[in-house]
């Protein structure tokens, strides 16, 4: 069962998220994936995430669909003005994708290519009605595409951010544009999480909540200054300080926070720090191996 | 002619040095343009005196500064030199005013021009405030839309349909700025006309500017 119809079905979805590598050799981040064989629903691969320029996801959801994952390929506005995010999509389902997240993209001078010019041509809600379009066979102008894709396109949301007013207009401008699914920011907080569920509940579209197992309290601070979003509470990074085996810890804490919001989402997203070694043992703890 | 302005940047020293540099033996001169340069203190008397010290310093055979009423617009070089004779004497001229004065005198003085300052965005004076970046020219004006405040220019991503998700407690993702967002949600909730917000709105149409 592909993705879209893991959504449709009412299962408990699991994704994780890789990266494309920063040279030529797809081979490490392929034997990666790997590990994943089996324990997911799809594969999410990031587009020159946090603004650092890495290889175009096309080429590796295409390799990962060759070895029969379904994947999610991230498309932010910051690289691409509307005929180069047309030209990927077309691109995108010819070369086996199905799933696309649409987002804005972190701002270029927060990566490593401070310099670039940020395109922001279109944005996320404008993106998720030109894949609506392009699936029902027409360009950005209304002209006819010679066979339409057919994408199934989610967004993202990010359930700490305040006012929570302003996140939701956003959120329902997106909804009408047809997403069909979004994916959250790490979530550390059930309570913040259950309380943004709570508030979206009626637009009736399904969550998959963010997951980053945390490795130690200083990765934890580190991220609660640099992330815009995050907010890991301070009991638990204190929990992490005093662990004797703090990646187990990190774990744990996972484990506990995908109990709480389990009945509230629709579905995790595993976007670990430094790969998918553990990935496995988290969803073996949760049940969901 | 407080209510707008063209935000300018005085080039670093050495970069207007390569430029004159590429006119040996050339009789320079510095010209200030008396409306936003001169407002903001980038092209004003004291800034093109200083400039041509500056440069005659450095051993560059440089006429005294000039001040044009406004570099952008102007009938003919005829009239710009009956007003300021020197300038016919100039080989060559370093324009401390927007990129249009820099174009501008070019055009019309057949001469080469060398632009002292950066261009960077339309803004406003408020006092003794300069309000950067306030618009970029997108040539279709929405801003009734967003409370007056326009967010293709004051969001760094040109957000038009909401914040991006960056956006958190009143603060922008890119560092030392505000969410213009927060504040055009804020002031529309107080005047309750929320609901202006509501409507998807589609991207700009870069070809109207053509
Ligand atoms: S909408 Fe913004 S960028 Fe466009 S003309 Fe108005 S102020 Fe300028
Ligand atoms: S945080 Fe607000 S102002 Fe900054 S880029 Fe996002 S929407 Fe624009």
């Amino acid at each position: 069962m592909g993705f879209a119809d893991a959504l449709d079905s009412g299962k408990f979805i699991v994704t994780a998220e890789v990266s494309p590598p920063r040279g030529t050799d797809l081979l490490d981040i392929l034997s990666e994936a790997g590990q994943l064989q089996g324990l997911v629903d799809a594969v999410n691969v990031t587009d020159n995430q946090r603004a650092m320029m890495r290889m175009s996801p096309l080429v590796l959801c295409h390799k990962l669909a060759e070895t029969g994952f379904d994947t999610i390929m991230h498309m932010t506005c910051r690289d691409r003005n509307r005929l180069a995010l047309q030209s990927d999509l077309l691109a995108a389902h010819a070369l086996g994708i199905h799933n696309i997240l649409a987002m804005s993209g972190d701002y270029p001078t927060m990566g490593d290519q401070p310099s670039s010019k940020p395109v922001f041509d279109l944005d996320s809600v404008q993106l998720l009605q030109l894949i609506e379009k392009m699936n029902s066979g027409f360009d950005f102008q209304d002209g006819p595409l010679d066979s339409p894709t057919s994408l199934c396109a989610g967004t993202v949301a990010n359930p700490g951010a305040r006012p929570l007013a302003l996140q939701l207009l956003k959120l329902n401008k997106k909804v009408s544009a047809k997403a069909r699914f979004i994916q959250t920011q790490a979530v550390f907080d059930a309570a913040v999480f259950n309380e943004f569920a709570d508030a979206i509940k009626s637009i009736g579209i399904p969550i998959i909540a963010g997951i980053i197992p945390l490795r130690s309290a200083r990765g934890a601070r580190f991220m609660n200054d640099k992330i815009p979003g995050v907010n890991i509470p301070e009991d638990d990074i204190k929990r992490m300080e005093t662990a004797a085996d703090p990646v187990s810890e990190g774990l744990e804490i996972a484990a506990e926070t995908i109990a709480n919001i389990r009945p509230t989402c629709r579905g995790i997203h595993i976007m670990p720090i430094g790969g998918h070694g553990n990935t496995r043992r988290l969803l073996e703890i949760c049940g969901l191996d | 002619m407080d209510e707008h302005m063209i935000i300018t940047r005085l080039k670093p020293i050495e970069e207007i040095l390569t430029m004159v540099g590429k006119f040996p033996a050339s009789t320079i001169c510095v010209v200030g343009c008396s409306i936003c340069a001169r407002k903001i203190q980038t092209g004003g008397e004291t800034q093109v005196t200083s400039l041509a010290a500056q440069l005659s310093s450095h051993g560059l055979d440089m006429l005294d500064g000039k001040m044009v009423k406004h570099a952008c617009s102007a009938k003919s070089w005829d009239e710009l030199i009956e007003e300021n004779p020197a300038l016919a004497q100039a080989d060559t001229l370093l324009v401390l005013s927007c990129g249009a004065g820099v174009s501008l005198l070019g055009r019309i003085s057949g001469k080469p021009v060398l632009p002292g300052l950066n261009t960077t965005s339309i803004g406003g004076a408020l006092a003794n405030d300069t309000l950067e970046g306030v618009c970029v020219m997108c040539g279709e004006c929405d801003v009734a839309i967003y409370a007056g405040l326009c967010p293709k220019s004051g969001c760094p991503k040109s957000q038009i349909n909401g914040p991006c998700g960056g956006s958190s407690d009143g603060d922008c993702e890119v560092e030392g700025r505000k969410c213009i967002w927060v504040t055009i949600y804020e002031i529309l909730e107080c005047r309750g006309m929320l609901e202006l917000l509501d409507d998807i709105k589609p991207p700009v149409c870069h070809d109207r500017r053509l």
